[in-house]
């Protein structure tokens, strides 16, 4: 029995994704469609970090709801730098009005494989790692030199988080600790009750790492399998969708989706649920700062990155947004509601992230790869 | 001018319509803006997408301007003639069953219903808002959980397991909703030109009325049924949508195929090899029925 009418719900960050890649052209071609903002009321002027000097306007190009309100105020209370917002929905999104020549924008935040993507197009300016003291002090170093950005180059770490799936505790009794468990649930007693992300690397790199390979192969041998899993999976799929998942599995639609843990902790939060990052491993995605191509104000945009690099700051980010922080855990401890910080969804345990691995993208494993997502679709 | 004898051949009475003779003449800089955008906003595109399909793809999103016919080479595979022979089907049966549930709507609007422009402003009307909106609020409406079907199921008119959002029904209820207006308008422009007079004429001489209406209405209004029906079935080409949102996203359709290169794969070169294809078809298609349709008016009168 539907609980949320369709008109009440909310995407997030992530559940955006599949749906505006659709508009993606229609964002690139119309000029900027989402409202500005101008932010300068004046906040504390407490805690200023060491920022170092900028000044003027900063021109902030992010997901919707991705910054703790307060911040912005605090900021330029702290530094003087006023804050223009403006807003995507998918990394796609950003990729094409990038493409198109938008400028003007200071700093943006894509997901790896997009910075490794923008980075290959020659959309990004360098990351000047000396204006950053606080990145330097406190960022985890498991977040440096991460696969798409091997040099620290282009991004600095913003959120982090992880692929697997989740399922209703109430209606799935077997549960679940692995992939295997979940393609074989899926094809027998869960069957049509089971959605899939409308995302290409997820599926099929999850699919890669249930047959014991990496999330990222691109040996032929290893995605023929993966393709071939896949299409046994295909008749069991009640949806393939990013964006309605969420309200399927509260509505009891769906008793199992493989998705991601923003979702599932919404899931989490409504229904008995749980939400699972499988044994054999899976995808960690890192969302990261980056300051795009002609950017005009650079020093502000290094002068944020900073500034959220600040322990307290950052802590107030994680209690807004529910995604991982990339620093330091000690540096956090004791500043981090502890609710938080011991949260295995925002955080999860040492030992399970060891097994994740980034999305990392090539050409050719694009290509390999689209087409194995046709024929699973054909199928 | 001979117009007024009336045994004209119909190639000739075509060759006069052709030349503008007998009406007033226009002089050609009229269509000037209107060759000017096409011109512009499609020639231009259609170009550059030409160029792309013979180009080839580097790295992530360059591309090098050559001439390769890898791309179609890569596209002639049983797997992507599947996916534009579904897109076909879709398209093809999408077109008739719009036809199905427009003929009788228009018929009866044109030939019976008395307030018509109250009930053309209800089929135009949806118009008024977003596609995506009307499309998604049948998510709603074909729910197993909306009221009308529990009632239906707990009455035992509908079985309990049946099944409608995230099926081909589902995509195929999205299609006739969202793409009857452009079926029902010009039938009914075509059948409120009828002179009712020749149907009665026609029984009076002994046609019953499934033959006076095979013999003398359909003829005369088969150009409407023509202009509706390629009104549907060439965006139907392109439907990717429907397909996602009512569809489940369950299968691949040219249009999918085509936005998945531009937006997922960034391969452009091959999205837009693939788009030429799909034009390239549909073109040929086309014409076929518009010639074949053509035909069948000419031999109807």
């Amino acid at each position: 029995m539907s609980e949320t009418p369709i008109w009440e719900r909310r995407y997030d960050r992530k559940g955006f994704v599949a749906l505006s890649a659709m508009t993606a052209f229609l964002a690139a071609c119309g000029g900027s469609t989402t409202a500005d903002e101008d932010t300068d009321t004046g906040g504390t002027t407490t805690g200023a970090a060491q920022a170092p000097q900028a000044s003027g306007t900063l021109h902030y190009y992010n997901w919707a709801d991705y910054v703790n309100p307060e911040t912005y105020p605090k900021f330029t209370a702290d530094t003087g730098v006023k804050i223009k917002k403006d807003f995507y929905a998918s990394n796609e999104d950003l990729q094409a009005k990038l493409q198109g020549g938008a400028r003007g924008y200071d700093l943006i935040v894509p997901t790896g494989y997009m910075v490794q993507i923008l980075g290959d197009a020659n959309l990004l300016e360098p990351i000047d790692w000396s204006k950053l003291p606080n990145v330097e002090e406190n960022l985890d170093s498991k977040f440096r030199k991460l696969p798409f950005d091997p040099q620290d180059e282009w991004s600095v770490a913003k959120d982090w988080g992880t692929t697997g799936f989740v399922y209703r505790t109430d209606l799935v009794k077997e549960r679940p600790t692995t992939w295997k468990e979940f393609f074989e649930l899926a094809k027998g007693k869960y069957s049509k009750k089971v959605t899939v992300l409308d995302g290409i690397p997820e599926v099929v790199g999850s699919t890669l790492v249930m047959l014991g390979h990496s999330y990222n192969s691109e040996d032929e041998g290893e995605l023929q399998e993966a393709r071939d899993a896949l299409i046994e999976l295909k008749p069991h799929i009640l949806a393939i969708t990013s964006t309605e998942y969420k309200q399927m599995l509260i509505d009891g639609k769906a008793v199992m989706a493989l998705g991601w843990n923003g979702d599932g902790a919404a899931v989490v939060a409504k229904k008995p649920a749980e939400y699972v990052v499988p044994e054999e491993g899976g995808e960690f995605w890192v969302d990261s700062y980056a300051i795009p191509a002609g950017a005009k104000n650079p020093d502000a945009a290094h002068a944020w990155i900073n500034y959220v690099y600040d322990p307290e700051i950052n802590s107030l980010e994680t209690a807004y947004t529910y995604y991982g922080s990339p620093l330091k855990r000690d540096v956090l401890e004791g500043v981090m509601d502890p609710a938080i910080l011991s949260n295995t969804d925002v955080f999860p345990a040492e030992d399970t992230l060891a097994k994740l691995e980034p999305n990392k993208v090539t050409p050719e494993g694009t290509k390999l790869r689209d087409r194995i997502w046709t024929e699973f679709k054909s199928a | 001018m001979a117009v007024g004898t009336s045994r004209l051949s119909l190639r000739r009475r075509r060759d006069i319509v052709r030349a503008g003779a007998g009406g007033p003449r226009y002089p050609a800089w009229l269509a000037l803006p209107a060759f000017v955008w096409y011109a512009l906003f499609f020639i231009g595109p259609l170009s550059i997408m030409a160029v792309f399909s013979v180009a080839e793809r580097v790295g992530f999103t360059g591309i090098l301007y050559t001439f390769s016919l890898d791309n179609f080479v890569y596209l002639w595979d049983p797997l992507y003639g599947r996916v534009f022979l579904r897109t076909l089907g879709l398209a093809f049966f999408g077109t008739v069953a719009t036809l199905i549930v427009g003929f009788p709507l228009a018929y009866y609007l044109a030939r019976y219903a008395r307030r018509k422009t109250l009930l053309l402003m209800l089929i135009v009307v949806p118009f008024w808002t977003s596609f995506l909106i009307r499309t998604y609020s049948w998510l709603i409406i074909l729910d197993r959980d909306f009221p009308v079907f529990r009632a239906l199921r707990s009455i035992g008119v509908l079985p309990e397991d049946l099944q409608i959002l995230y099926t081909s029904k589902a995509v195929y209820i999205g299609i006739v909703y969202n793409y009857l207006p452009l079926m029902v308008l010009p039938l009914y422009a075509a059948l409120e030109r009828m002179d009712w007079s020749l149907v009665e004429a026609a029984q009076d001489l002994g046609d019953n009325a499934l033959q006076a209406f095979r013999r003398v209405t359909l003829p005369l209004v088969l150009p409407g049924v023509l202009a509706g029906s390629l009104l549907v079935f060439i965006p139907l080409m392109g439907e990717f949508l429907t397909p996602v949102i009512l569809g489940g996203d369950l299968t691949v359709y040219a249009g999918n195929l085509i936005g998945q290169q531009f937006l997922t794969a960034r391969d452009w070169p091959f999205g837009a090899a693939i788009a030429m294809v799909v034009i390239a078809a549909m073109t040929v298609l086309v014409l076929a029925y518009a010639r074949l349709a053509g035909k069948q008016a000419e031999y109807g009168r």
